[in-house]
């Protein structure tokens, strides 16, 4: 089944790309069916505590395949991704008014990244997340820069592909260590690794940081406000409902494995109370609406991050459910934000007024998500939020502090931030005047909306799959239940305080008017990524000059140094002078010839240098008793020479002289070049294996290959496919070599 | 004088050749050293003014048809790839002659060699050459 | 192992390598065939001692050359004489265009070279 939904997704895909130009808007509806099938299997899958698998080995040996496992928390994350993915096509098919241009690649790029975060959330082996986590990284770049012709579109663009993919490659590193530590590669296998080994702790740190790239974490949050520039059902659908999640997601599977690892829980807490209060803050100095909303998803994944980081049963089930109750309000949001672009031209919070009025059934569903956010009853935000503060009050120890600073303090700006929010987009100012209303565009926000209502109202449900969700996260430890009301806690007393302050701190803020702060973080990581690209050139500008014997000389250098490991290797033991007198007086020749080959000016000369080099050569083959090798040594030889005759002697006589500097770089590689080959071969014959068969191939040849000559039997018989492979270059070089003869081909007549 | 030697050295080195190739399966030679003489002696030849040969594609043609021939010939009777056959005859004044499916195996292997060194030798320009002597200048200075 | 033959093979990869890394196309190939002339005798030298030829019945099979690398070394030698005569037709090639065989640099990677090396971006060099 999972197979033939992904197949499913990845078809539909290749059909919009295809059909998408004529389709035109429909392409988004037409893309909203394989994500509903998803949806409704993760649906089914919910109550089911057996987790489907599928799996397709490459290379077994390396444990390389394609793994999924969908668990009690993926079917959750599947429901999240592909129904909110439906909504979110739906809600296009309206944000894109009639003859909007570009919409099937719109629709394709959305479903392709649909199909990649599904992959992601399903995968089972890392590596299988790893190529599904770059997939979403690139259509996630795409889908940025979909208005392409603006220069600010284009730096947002790449923004968010540097820093997300950079994490890939972190991503990468860390996977690498961590798999090592482990010894499995598949994540539902991947058994609590002790902080006691180094290689771990960096690899858990180095995933830890990936989880921050991707989910937008204090430093690398800047792509995410940046990626605002995004058509609004993308900003929805990758910036508040699935892909900032991966980083989430990727550190909620992990978390069983590497919560024991003090550097993870360390630099998890860093990151996420770090994201949770600078996000917020941002959220309440900004004046966009729509970046109001992303400042606010930073905060609420450092939340997210926060909880998952600290592990404890009980943060791990506020976890869960603040991430669903965040993809159902945080998606609303935006989709509202998306409809007040539309309608009334403009998210500037100065420039709305009067919405409450003019825009009723996007309001009420606001104010739903809005409470939702901020945590206030009866909405499950507030289910989640107060578990979420119960989880922070139970931890002990310095830790406590500061989670309980992050949870508490960061409840308390969220608060203040929604509130702001809502006073300054549909609070009293002069009316916006707006255009036509738009199903598609109301409609799904408002299912959002209430299913933050709905959640809270059907929570006994909703309990019995979010905590086998939860208990998977916390590596099977009973992780309790969430509870409508919790009773009179010390949890709701923080709860009720915060609801006060945020709401005084948010009204106070909310008309105040100020100027957007300039966003720092932005130029940093663009100057970054600048500085990145500029040392890529430079080095391409030194390495890539474009002169062949300056590669071919660096090649061969590098080369020689690989031979270095093999100077201990080199047993004398095995080595003889030689095996008959002769041979020592050929190899003086050989060499020689070859010397004299290159002191000789002229092309005539280095031509014969060569024919004496070679039949030297031939004659170490006779002595060494290879008959046939001396034979057809000579004749090619003889080839050889009149061919090097033939093909240069209508040259000027002499070689062009190099300079000196030069030439002696060369004589010392090369010099170089020939020792590390006698090094490698001394060190091979350190080594020797049994004796050549010689008596079982002499018979062989005899009786099966009919021929008393065994080198002979070898290439016909024995080695013969070899032959034929050898014989068949013979025949492509006679080819390629006729072709070459042909000289006004090209030449002669003018191409049309 | 050069071209009457050559002239008269063709038919020899062609025996050799052939010497070669038939030998080749119990002695020293075989299907390269064989196809490389004949080469030899078509390049002299064509370098001394000669005729020069044009076949040279259509030879390694048939050479790798021969070739891939024997090597799935076996195939026809259930055989494994390259499997020899041997022959082997009570002719007359030779005494016994054994002749296995190496032999034109080698065959098909000198002609590739045979063909690729006359397409060498179109690629190198030895048809400055072929037109003998006398048209040689005019070759060159058409080049 | 044999070090006389040891020693050929490192003075002939040498050698091959000094021409190889040259500027003009006839040394290059000359540079070429002595690398393989390199390569056939390290075969055959790491393929064991010397011995008679091995041809069954002449020789007794304890007396006999290793035959397999002697095989491989054939095959070898043919390759590398097709590659030979290919680069020279190359060379034969490039002497009807250009009228000489040096070789000259890539331009493609010079421009792109010189373009990064440029302060005013990647845009315009195109023209140049």
């Amino acid at each position: 089944m999972i197979f033939s939904l992904l197949v499913l997704h990845v078809a539909v895909c290749a059909v919009l790309a295809r059909a998408g130009r004529r389709l035109g808007r429909g392409s988004l509806l037409v893309g909203a069916v394989p994500p509903a099938c998803s949806a409704l299997w993760g649906a089914a899958r919910l109550g089911d505590s057996q987790p489907a698998t599928a799996d397709l080995t490459w290379v077994g040996g390396l444990d390389l395949a394609m793994t999924f496992r969908v668990d009690a928390f993926a079917a959750v994350m599947t429901l999240i991704v592909s129904g909110i993915g439906v909504l979110v096509l739906v809600y296009a098919f309206g944000y894109f008014g009639p003859g909007t241009a570009h919409t099937g690649r719109f629709a394709t790029t959305l479903l392709a990244f649909s199909t990649a975060m599904l992959g992601l959330v399903w995968a089972d082996s890392v590596w299988t997340l790893f190529v599904f986590w770059e997939l979403t990284s690139v259509t996630s770049f795409l889908l940025v820069g979909h208005k392409s012709t603006d220069a600010a579109v284009l730096v947002a663009a790449r923004r968010a592909l540097m820093v997300t993919a950079g994490g890939g490659l972190v991503l990468l590193a860390g996977l690498l260590l961590v798999t090592g530590a482990a010894g499995t590669t598949l994540i539902s296998e991947l058994a609590p690794v002790d902080g006691a080994g180094a290689g771990a702790t960096a690899g858990a740190v180095l995933v830890m940081i990936a989880a921050a790239t991707k989910s937008a974490q204090v430093p690398f949050h800047a792509w995410l406000p940046g990626a605002m520039v995004a058509p609004t059902p993308v900003s929805a659908y990758l910036h508040a409902a699935t892909m900032v999640k991966a980083g989430v997601v990727l550190v909620a599977v992990a978390g069983p494995a590497l919560s024991g690892i003090v550097a993870w829980r360390g630099c998890g807490i860093a990151f996420g109370v770090a994201s949770v209060v600078w996000g917020a803050l941002g959220a309440l100095r900004h004046r966009d609406a729509k970046l109001i909303l992303a400042w606010g998803t930073v905060s609420q994944l450092g939340m997210l991050i926060t909880l998952f980081s600290v592990g404890t049963p009980a943060a791990v089930l506020a976890a869960v459910a603040l991430l669903v109750a965040h993809a159902l309000f945080k998606g609303a949001l935006f989709l509202i934000v998306g409809e007040i672009d539309v309608r009334a031209g403009t998210r500037h919070i100065d420039e709305l007024g009067g919405l409450a009025r003019s825009m009723p059934v996007a309001f009420a569903a606001a104010v739903l998500a809005g409470l939702s956010m901020a945590g206030a009853p009866p909405l499950f935000g507030f289910v989640a939020k107060e578990t979420a503060i119960g989880a922070a009050l139970g931890l002990e120890g310095p830790e406590a502090w500061i989670v309980g600073f992050g949870v508490i303090g960061g409840s308390v700006l969220t608060v203040a931030y929604t509130v702001r929010f809502l006073v300054a987009v549909f609070g009293p100012g002069p009316e916006t005047p707006l255009s036509a209303r738009r199903p598609a565009l109301s409609a799904p926000p408002a299912v959002l909306a209430a299913a933050g209502v709905a959640a809270f109202a059907v929570l006994g449900p909703l309990d019995s799959v979010l905590a086998p969700a939860a208990v998977r996260l916390s590596g099977g430890a009973a992780v309790g239940h969430l509870h409508r009301w919790p009773g009179l806690e010390p949890a709701l007393a923080v709860s009720a305080a915060v609801l006060v302050v945020g709401a005084i701190v948010g009204l106070a803020m909310g008309g105040r008017p100020g100027q957007a702060p300039a966003d720092r973080a932005a130029r940093w990581t663009d100057a970054s990524i600048d500085g990145a690209v500029a040392v890529g050139r430079a080095t391409v500008a030194r390495v890539q000059h474009g002169s062949l014997p300056v590669y071919l000389v660096t090649m061969a250098a590098v080369a020689t140094l690989a031979a270095t490991p093999f100077l201990a290797g080199i047993s004398l033991d095995h080595i003889v002078a030689w095996d008959r007198p002769l041979q020592g007086v050929l190899a003086v020749t050989v060499v020689g010839a070859a010397v004299a080959l290159c002191w000789v000016g002229t092309r005539l000369g280095a031509g014969l240098a060569l024919g004496a080099t070679g039949i030297a050569v031939a004659s170490v083959f006779v002595v060494h008793g290879a008959a046939d090798l001396a034979l057809t040594q000579l004749l090619v030889e003889a080839a050889i020479v009149v061919g090097f005759v033939l093909a240069f002697g209508h040259l000027s006589r002499s070689f062009p002289m190099t300079g000196l500097r030069w030439r002696a770089v060369r004589m010392a590689v090369a010099g170089l070049g020939g020792a590390a080959v006698v090094v490698g071969l001394g060190a091979a014959s350190g080594n020797p294996v049994a004796a050549p068969p010689l008596a079982e191939l002499a018979a062989a040849s005899v009786d099966e290959g009919g021929g008393s000559n065994v080198v002979n039997v070898i290439l016909t018989d024995i080695r013969g496919l070899d032959t034929l492979g050898e014989v068949l270059v013979l025949a492509t070089v006679a080819l390629g070599v006729q072709a070459l003869a042909r000289p006004s081909a090209s030449r002669g007549s003018p191409t049309p | 004088m050069i071209r009457l030697g050559i002239r008269a050295a063709s038919p020899f080195a062609a025996v050799v050749g052939c010497y070669l190739l038939f030998a080749g399966h119990n002695n020293p030679g075989g299907g390269f050293a064989a196809g490389l003489v004949f080469g030899a002696v078509l390049a002299l030849r064509t370098v001394a003014g000669f005729h020069q040969p044009t076949y040279g594609v259509a030879l390694v043609a048939a050479g790798v048809l021969v070739v891939a021939g024997v090597a799935v010939m076996p195939l026809l009777w259930g055989g494994p790839l390259f499997d020899q056959q041997v022959l082997s005859v009570e002719a007359p004044l030779l005494g016994k002659v054994k002749a296995g499916s190496a032999l034109p195996f080698d065959i098909g292997v000198a002609a590739i060699v045979v063909g690729t060194v006359i397409a060498a030798l179109d690629g190198l320009g030895a048809s400055e050459f072929a037109a003998g002597p006398p048209a040689r200048s005019d070759g060159g200075e058409r080049e | 192992m044999n070090a006389a033959l040891l020693l050929a093979v490192g003075g002939l990869t040498a050698v091959g390598l000094y021409l190889l890394t040259g500027r003009s196309l006839s040394r290059i190939i000359l540079g070429y065939s002595l690398l393989g002339h390199a390569t056939v005798v390290a075969l055959i030298t790491a393929g064991g001692p010397a011995g008679w030829p091995p041809i069954a019945g002449q020789a007794a099979p304890e007396d006999m050359s290793n035959p397999l690398p002697q095989a491989l070394t054939l095959t070898a030698i043919v390759i590398s004489f097709g590659l030979t005569l290919f680069l020279l037709a190359l060379a034969r090639r490039q002497r009807t265009l250009s009228g000489d065989d040096l070789v000259e640099d890539d331009l493609e990677d010079r421009r792109i070279a010189a373009a990064e090396n440029a302060p005013t971006g990647p845009e315009d060099p195109v023209a140049t």
